[in-house]
């Protein structure tokens, strides 16, 4: 067991080499950021960085305009 | 003067500003029709003096919500080279046509060589995935 409050620091998926680019056409891409209902999943937990964690979400909500995302699953 | 002038002219012409205009068209059209719309698009650009650079046809696919009664849609994206009086334009002509269920218009900073996302993927309908980084 040891230390139950020790968490293994993460790093951001969009940076470093061939990271992938947050684009809104990309839906395979940014569903793994969306919670099963469809709500775009908080950067404490996938570790996403402040900037990135913007642009992802503006690329989700571009996505879900063209009707290329859900804005809820049901 | 006139060096200022010239500068001032190449400033202009660098900062044409690049756009990408996708639209989605009615499920009951042809894809000739469809093909029609963007012949459409396309001259509402070259009229207002702008380049398509690309036209990538999606095909019909699935929408993740009801648009205009719709459950499916033609997409269609364009990769505009113009200036901003042009999108105007054409999101104006756009917005009138009835076969178009929804369209948006966004700037980028520079356009995707090659085909996007969209036409690379064939395995898009397989289950997704479950997977995200450890919690």
């Amino acid at each position: 067991m040891g230390r139950p409050f020790f968490r293994r620091r993460k790093s951001c998926p969009f940076s470093g080499k061939n990271a992938p680019k947050i684009d809104y056409k990309d839906t395979r891409l940014l569903q793994g950021f969306m919670s099963e209902r469809g709500k775009i999943v908080p950067s404490r937990i996938t570790a996403v960085s402040g900037k990135k964690q913007r642009e992802l979400g503006q690329a989700i909500k571009r996505a879900r305009q063209i009707g290329l995302l859900p804005y809820l699953v049901k | 003067m006139r060096i200022a002038s010239d500068r001032l002219n190449d400033i202009k012409e660098a900062a044409v500003p690049l756009y990408e205009h996708v639209f989605l068209a009615r499920q009951d059209l042809s894809q000739a029709q469809v093909d029609a719309l963007a012949a459409t698009a396309t001259e509402i650009v070259e009229a207002g003096e702008g380049k398509v650079v690309k036209t990538e046809t999606w095909g019909l696919k699935s929408l993740a919500y009801k648009i205009k009664r719709n459950r499916k849609a033609h997409f269609v994206m364009l990769d505009i080279d113009a200036p901003t009086g042009v999108v105007a334009e054409l999101e104006r002509q756009t917005a009138i046509n009835e076969d178009v269920i929804r369209y948006m218009t966004v700037r980028v900073e520079e356009h995707e060589a090659g085909p996007s996302v969209q036409m690379r993927k064939t395995d898009r309908d397989r289950p997704r995935r479950r997977d995200r980084e450890e919690f």
